[in-house]
C-alpha cells in the first residue's frame, strides 16, 4: 500500500473529553497529537491524567467532546457507528491490560477472534491466526485454553490477536500492568520487535524505565499533552 | 474509506453457540424453564388428540349408523309405539336391521338371595337385537328364536356385576317377576348403548306369555346404511308411528359419544393457558439471565467492538442466545411433552396422536419468546459505551 508521505497514522486536533457529571471531568484539554507511520511512542503520566481516555479516543472506542481525530487521514468525527466499527476491525488492534481474552476459546481461536468481524473465513482465520501466534512465541500453545496459560503467554496471545488483522496502529493500555517485571520485559521486547518489523505502536505504561526506552514519550498531565525530548 | 465490518452468518450462529456453551449449567436450567411449558403445552394437545383419535377410531368400530327410534317422553304418560313399528321399519329402504325393545317394571333379584338389585330391570328384546347391535357375549350365548318364549335371559355387563354374576358356572338362575329364569349368556360392553348394558334381557315373546308385558315396544333400535343416515333417518318417525309421527324420537347414539370429545376443549383450553403461562414464566427466566449474562460479559462486549463488531453484531449475537436458548428449550419441550404423550397414550390403550402442527407451533412458540426475551438484553449489550466496557470488566 502506497500512501502519501504526509499523512500520519492518526492525528488528533485540539481535542477534548469531558466526562458529564457534577462538577464535570474535563480528562482531555486540548490535545493535538501526531503518530507516524513505524512510530513506537509511550504514554506516560500519573493516575488519572487521562492516558486511557486518550487511548480509548484514539481506538474510536469513545468519542471526542470537541476536536477531531483522524485515521490515515480520514476525519472520525463524522462516522457511523458501522462505519467506526468497520475501521476498527481493518486498521486497530488492541492490547488490554487484563487481557480480554475468552475463556471457552483456545489460543488459536481467541486470536482467530481478531479476524470476525472482517468476514474472512473460518478457514484462513485460523491459518492467520497460527502464523501470529508463531510470531508471538507460541506456536506450540495453540491448543491450549487461556486458563491454561501464564500471564505473560496470555497477553502474547493477546498481542497474536491485536496483529492477526495486520492493523495501522496498535493500542496498548498498560499491556505489562498484570504481569511481573521480567514478564514484562519480555512483553516490552516483543512490541519492539514488532515494532522494528514494521508495526506502529502506542503504548501506555506507568514504568518510567519501560518508557524511557522507547524512543518517543509523550507524557498526559492533567488531560494536557506534553512532548519529551528522547532521552539518550 | 471503505473499511466494513462483516461478520458471516455461520459465525453469527457459532459466536452465539461459544455464549452458550461457556455457561453450560446456567444454560441447561433456563432452557428447562421453557421446556416445562413447551412439553406441557404438547402433552396436553397430544393427549386430548391422542384421546379424540381413539374416540374417532372406536366410533368407527361401533359405527355411526344405529339409530334409536322410541316413543317421546314429553308427556305425562308414555305412549308406547305401534306393535307394527318394528315391521314397518324393517321394511324402510337402506334399514339393514332392526329390533324391538320393551322396557317393563320388573326389578330383578338371584334366586339365591332376597333383594332385589335396585335399578337392573328385565327388558324384552326382539332376537334381532344383538346383531343390530352388533353385540357378543362374553359367555353362554345371546337369545335366538329358539330361546324367545323360554324362560331364560341375558344379562347386560353392568347388570351381570350387579347381579354378582360373572360367569355361567353353576347355571344361575335370577328371579323376575316371581319366576325362574335361567342365565344363558353375558353381554359384551356396549359403549353406544349404556342403557342396555344394565338391562336383563327376556325374549319377547316370554315377556309377553309368562310376565304378561305389553307387546308394544319402547323403543326400536335401527341399522342403516352408513351413506345414507341423513336420508334414512326423517322416514323412521312417520314409518313407526303413521298417525302421530310428532310423537316419535329418533336419536343417533354415537352422538353423545361425540358430545363428550367436544366438552373436553374447556379443559384443554385452560391446560393449554396453563402450559402459555409456563411458557411466559421461562421467557422471563431467559430475558433475566441474558441480563445478568450482558452485566457479567461486559468485557467481552467491549473487546468485540474493539475488534469491529457493530452495534448491530452485538444485538444479534445476543437476540440468537436467547432464541437458541429457548429453541434448545423448545426441542427438549418437544421430546418431553411426546414421551409423556406416548406414555399416556399407550396405558390407555389409544393409538399415539402428535400433530406436527402442535410440535411446529410449540417449537416457534419458543423461538419467538426467546427472541422477544432476548430483544431487551441485547439492545441494553449494543448501547454498552464500549470504552467503558473494555475497562471495566476483566478478562
Ligand atoms: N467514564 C468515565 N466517567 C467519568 N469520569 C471518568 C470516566 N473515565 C475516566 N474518568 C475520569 O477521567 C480522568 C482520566 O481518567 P483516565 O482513565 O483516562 O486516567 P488514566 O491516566 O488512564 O489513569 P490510570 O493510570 O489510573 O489508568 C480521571 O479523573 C477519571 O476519574
Ligand atoms: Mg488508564
Amino acid at each position: 500500500m502506497t500512501r502519501a508521505s504526509d499523512t500520519a497514522v492518526l492525528e488528533l486536533e485540539g481535542v477534548h473529553r469531558t466526562y458529564p457529571g457534577s462538577p464535570p471531568v474535563n480528562a482531555l484539554v486540548g490535545v493535538d497529537l501526531r503518530i507516524e507511520a513505524g512510530e513506537m511512542v509511550a504514554v506516560v503520566g500519573p493516575s488519572g491524567s487521562g492516558k486511557s481516555t486518550l487511548l480509548n479516543i484514539m481506538g474510536t472506542l469513545d468519542r471526542p467532546t470537541e476536536g477531531r481525530l483522524l485515521i490515515e487521514g480520514t476525519d472520525t468525527s463524522k462516522l457511523s457507528d458501522r462505519r467506526l466499527s468497520g475501521l476498527r476491525s481493518a486498521r486497530l488492534g488492541f492490547v488490554f491490560q487484563s487481557f480480554h481474552l475468552i475463556e471457552t476459546l483456545s489460543a488459536l481461536d481467541n486470536v482467530a477472534a481478531g479476524l470476525l468481524y472482517r468476514g474472512t473465513s473460518g478457514r484462513q482465520r485460523r491459518e492467520m491466526a497460527q502464523i501470529a501466534l508463531e510470531k508471538v512465541g507460541l506456536g506450540d500453545r495453540l491448543h491450549a485454553r487461556p486458563t491454561k496459560l501464564s500471564g505473560g503467554q496470555r497477553q502474547r496471545v493477546a498481542i497474536a490477536r491485536a496483529i492477526v488483522a495486520e492493523p495501522s496502529l496498535i493500542l496498548a493500555d498498560e499491556p505489562t500492568g498484570n504481569l511481573d517485571t521480567a514478564t514484562g520485559d519480555g512483553i516490552v521486547d516483543l512490541l519492539k520487535q514488532l515494532n522494528a518489523d514494521g508495526s506502529t505502536i502506542v503504548v501506555i505504561t506507568h514504568d518510567a524505565d519501560l518508557a524511557a526506552q522507547l524512543p518517543r514519550q509523550i507524557e498526559v498531565r492533567d488531560g494536557a499533552v506534553r512532548q519529551r525530548a528522547v532521552d539518550q | 474509506m471503505m473499511d466494513r465490518s462483516k461478520l458471516r452468518a455461520r459465525d453469527v450462529v457459532s459466536t452465539s453457540v461459544v455464549g452458550l456453551r461457556s455457561r453450560r449449567g446456567r444454560t441447561a436450567l433456563t432452557a428447562l424453564g421453557i421446556a416445562i411449558g413447551i412439553a406441557s403445552m404438547v402433552a396436553v394437545v397430544g393427549i386430548s388428540s391422542s384421546s379424540k383419535a381413539a374416540l374417532i377410531a372406536q366410533l368407527d368400530s361401533l359405527g355411526t349408523n344405529l339409530l334409536r327410534v322410541e316413543a317421546s317422553s314429553t308427556g305425562i304418560s308414555i305412549e308406547p309405539l305401534p306393535i307394527e313399528a318394528e315391521p314397518m321399519i324393517r321394511r324402510v329402504e337402506n334399514v339393514d336391521a332392526a329390533a324391538a325393545v320393551i322396557s317393563t317394571e320388573f326389578e330383578v333379584r338371584r334366586n339365591d338371595r332376597d333383594t332385589n338389585v335396585v335399578g337392573i330391570n328385565a327388558m324384552a328384546a326382539s332376537p334381532e337385537l344383538f346383531e343390530t347391535l352388533r353385540v357378543d357375549t362374553t359367555a353362554g350365548r345371546p337369545l335366538d328364536d329358539g330361546l324367545r318364549a323360554l324362560p331364560v335371559v341375558v344379562l347386560g355387563d353392568v347388570a351381570a356385576i350387579r347381579l354378582g354374576i360373572t360367569d355361567l358356572e353353576g347355571g344361575p338362575v335370577i328371579d323376575v317377576g316371581g319366576q325362574d329364569f335361567v342365565v344363558v349368556g353375558i353381554l359384551d360392553e356396549l359403549p353406544l348403548n349404556p342403557d342396555i348394558s344394565r338391562k336383563v334381557l327376556i325374549g319377547d315373546q316370554a315377556a309377553i306369555e309368562l310376565l304378561g308385558v305389553e307387546p308394544n315396544p319402547t323403543a326400536i333400535y335401527v341399522r342403516v346404511d352408513p351413506d345414507l343416515i341423513n336420508e334414512t333417518r326423517p322416514l323412521l318417525a312417520p314409518t313407526a308411528h303413521p298417525g302421530r309421527p310428532a310423537k316419535v324420537d329418533v336419536s343417533r347414539p354415537s352422538d353423545l359419544l361425540e358430545a363428550r370429545a367436544e366438552v373436553d376443549q374447556n379443559l384443554q383450553n385452560l391446560l393449554l393457558a396453563l402450559g402459555g403461562v409456563a411458557l411466559l414464566v421461562g421467557g422471563v427466566g431467559i430475558a433475566n439471565v441474558m441480563v445478568i449474562s450482558v452485566l457479567e460479559r461486559r468485557g467481552e462486549i467491549g473487546l468485540r467492538r474493539a475488534l469491529g463488531a457493530t452495534r448491530g453484531h452485538i444485538r444479534s449475537q445476543f437476540v440468537l442466545e436467547a432464541a437458541l436458548l429457548s429453541g434448545l428449550g423448545g426441542v427438549l419441550g418437544i421430546l418431553l411433552g411426546s414421551g409423556i404423550t406416548i406414555g399416556y397414550a399407550r396405558r390407555q390403550g389409544w393409538v399415539v396422536d402428535l400433530p406436527p402442527l402442535a410440535l411446529a407451533s410449540g417449537l416457534g412458540a419458543a423461538l419467538v419468546i426467546g427472541m422477544l426475551a432476548g430483544f431487551y438484553p441485547a439492545a441494553k449489550a449494543a448501547r454498552l459505551d464500549p470504552a467503558l466496557a473494555v475497562s471495566g470488566g476483566s478478562n
